[in-house]
């Protein structure tokens, strides 16, 4: 037996192609897949979340809430502002919630309306008010998006996503953090449409409080000139423009036959 | 290419030897895979996807052997042998090794 | 967000630094193998009938142990849930055995032939028994002959 010494030319055991490439495809395959799950999920639950029943949406509420609250300590203008929200809802609305009031530490111009009846008021658009009439179409305004179940429509969403970020991160990971920060503004944001339809509503109620509808125009105007941003920040804003809002309204009042009258002062013990 | 596992091909006569020639892969499960074997574990019976898995490893480290082989200009390989570790969890490791051989 | 940063950093060296090493020990493997060449390793068990008579017979054995780097590791993670070749470990098992088998050669020195090789690989280090990846160790063993003619390396008989 001759023993022919020779060398294999190249290593079949070793396959060529760079790591590197294989790398960046799986990554950008797996966040592809996450994000289309995401995406997936959150339609599939925003088709059941309006069946949910009002406890359990309480209960989902709870943690939304606090991540975005940062409670200010204001409990006279907060008495004030529930005494207000309790008349709208007893005299001039017709929804099956039990609506509270959060007072939120934060210098924007803004409020919103979290699942389970939370409205959450910032401290400067309350700094800004100048009547009680702006306050009620603030509250109608908020209220009208629960009328319309704007608020559930982002819940969904969210909630896919603390799923999944607690899964594939773990929960209390920074960067889940970080990114459900981003994604809360995005998420809590009502389109133009909705924006419309809840300011028509505040009308509404507004005229039923107090016989006409002065108050929504001020206030427009005011947060126009605050900080310029839409609910929940400045990127991905989508409020109609200011004007565009108020010409809508002026039309919308000519057509339902409501007019303008004298605004009520804010209640004595407000500006503490 | 013939592969044994003995000393000689046999009925035929070895005529020159080139050495070790050796063929290894290692292939993962994907978690469809895993999945499916997490529910038989529950209901019991064969894994087909893993004993794929496995023959597919296997199928691969034998054609690197025998390709090894071809390029050195052997026509057979003897004594084969196979050797495998956990080197990775989840993944089925497998490595052929034996003597090329040109047989006639 | 520091914890990723860090995360990255760890792969961004481990590839760079992994790359550069394995490179450098396949160049290396690549020379001795070279060196080598005259003396072959086999897996047969018998000498053939027409060999020259043996002088002396030991048994030699080489091993090695090769370990993973982070972005290899973090690779095959991502190749679990894929399914497919694990591309990243095939260099590092490669490199093993063939770097068990030169030492073995080195280890044998002088002889003529290296006889019923057999090579044998384990997964040592921290991560052998749980979720992870562990190093490879392989070890090559066999019996090497000296033949009593002068010149033997070249023919088995």
């Amino acid at each position: 037996m001759k023993y022919t010494p020779r060398l294999p030319q190249r290593n079949v055991n070793v396959t060529p192609g760079s790591p590197l490439r294989d790398f960046l495809v799986l990554l950008l395959g797996l966040t592809a897949i996450l994000v289309g799950l995401y995406f997936l999920l959150g339609l599939a639950v925003n088709l059941i979340v309006p069946w949910l029943p009002m406890d359990i949406e309480n209960r989902l509420a709870a943690p939304i809430v606090r991540r975005v609250v940062v409670k200010k300590d204001v409990p006279g203008q907060e008495a004030e502002v529930q005494r207000l929200l309790d008349y709208l809802q007893t005299e001039c609305t017709d929804l099956p919630y039990r609506f509270t009031i959060h007072v939120s530490d934060n210098p924007h111009v803004n409020a919103l309306a979290l699942p389970g009846g939370n409205i959450v008021v910032f401290s400067g658009l309350l700094d800004k008010l100048k009547s009680e009439n702006e306050l009620t179409f603030v509250l109608a305004h908020e209220m009208g998006h629960y009328a319309h179940r704007d608020h559930l429509k982002g819940l969904g969403r969210a909630l896919v996503f603390m799923t999944l970020s607690a899964v594939v991160f773990g929960s209390d990971n920074p960067l889940a953090n970080f990114l459900s920060h981003g994604l809360y503004v995005t998420e809590l944001n009502f389109s133009r449409d909705q924006e419309t339809a809840a300011d028509e509503y505040a009308l509404v109620a507004l005229n039923c409080t107090y016989g006409h509808v002065s108050g929504a125009g001020e206030f427009l105007r005011k947060i126009d000139e605050g900080d310029g941003g839409g609910n929940g920040g400045h990127y991905f804003s989508s409020h109609p423009e200011t004007s565009e809002r108020i010409a809508h309204l002026k039309d919308f009042a000519k057509m339902n036959g409501l007019d303008a009258g004298p605004l009520a002062p804010l209640p004595a013990d407000f500006n503490l | 290419m013939i592969l044994t596992t003995v000393e000689t091909v046999p009925g035929k006569s070895i005529v020159e030897h080139f050495g070790l020639v050796s063929g290894s892969t290692i292939r993962a499960k994907h978690i469809g895979r895993d999945f499916m074997a997490g529910l038989k574990n529950i209901v019991g019976g064969e894994l087909k996807g893993y004993t794929e898995l496995l023959k597919e490893s296997r199928n691969q480290a034998i054609e690197r052997m025998k390709e090894q082989a071809r390029e050195l200009g052997a026509n057979a390989i003897v004594n084969v042998r196979f050797s495998t570790s956990s080197v990775a969890q989840g993944a089925a490791e497998l490595y052929a090794y034996g003597t090329a051989v040109r047989v006639n | 967000m520091f914890d990723l940063l860090f995360v990255l950093g760890l792969i961004a060296t481990g590839y760079i630094i992994g790359t550069w090493a394995e490179r450098r020990h396949y160049r290396s493997i690549e020379r001795r193998e070279r060196e080598f060449i005259r003396l072959p390793a086999v897996t047969l068990k018998k000498l053939d009938a027409g060999s020259p008579p043996v002088e002396s017979a030991v048994m030699v054995c080489g091993s090695a142990v090769v370990s993973v780097d982070y972005f290899k590791r973090i690779l095959a993670s991502l190749r679990n849930i894929f399914g497919g070749t694990v591309k990243s470990y095939e260099s590092l098992i490669d490199r093993a055995r063939r770097e068990a088998v030169l030492r073995m050669k080195a280890s044998a020195e002088g002889t003529s032939l290296i006889l019923n090789v057999r090579i044998e690989t384990s997964a040592i280090g921290r991560y052998a028994n749980k979720k992870g990846v562990a190093s490879i160790e392989a070890l090559a063993y066999g019996t090497a002959v000296t033949f009593k003619r002068e010149g033997a390396a070249f023919h088995t008989g």
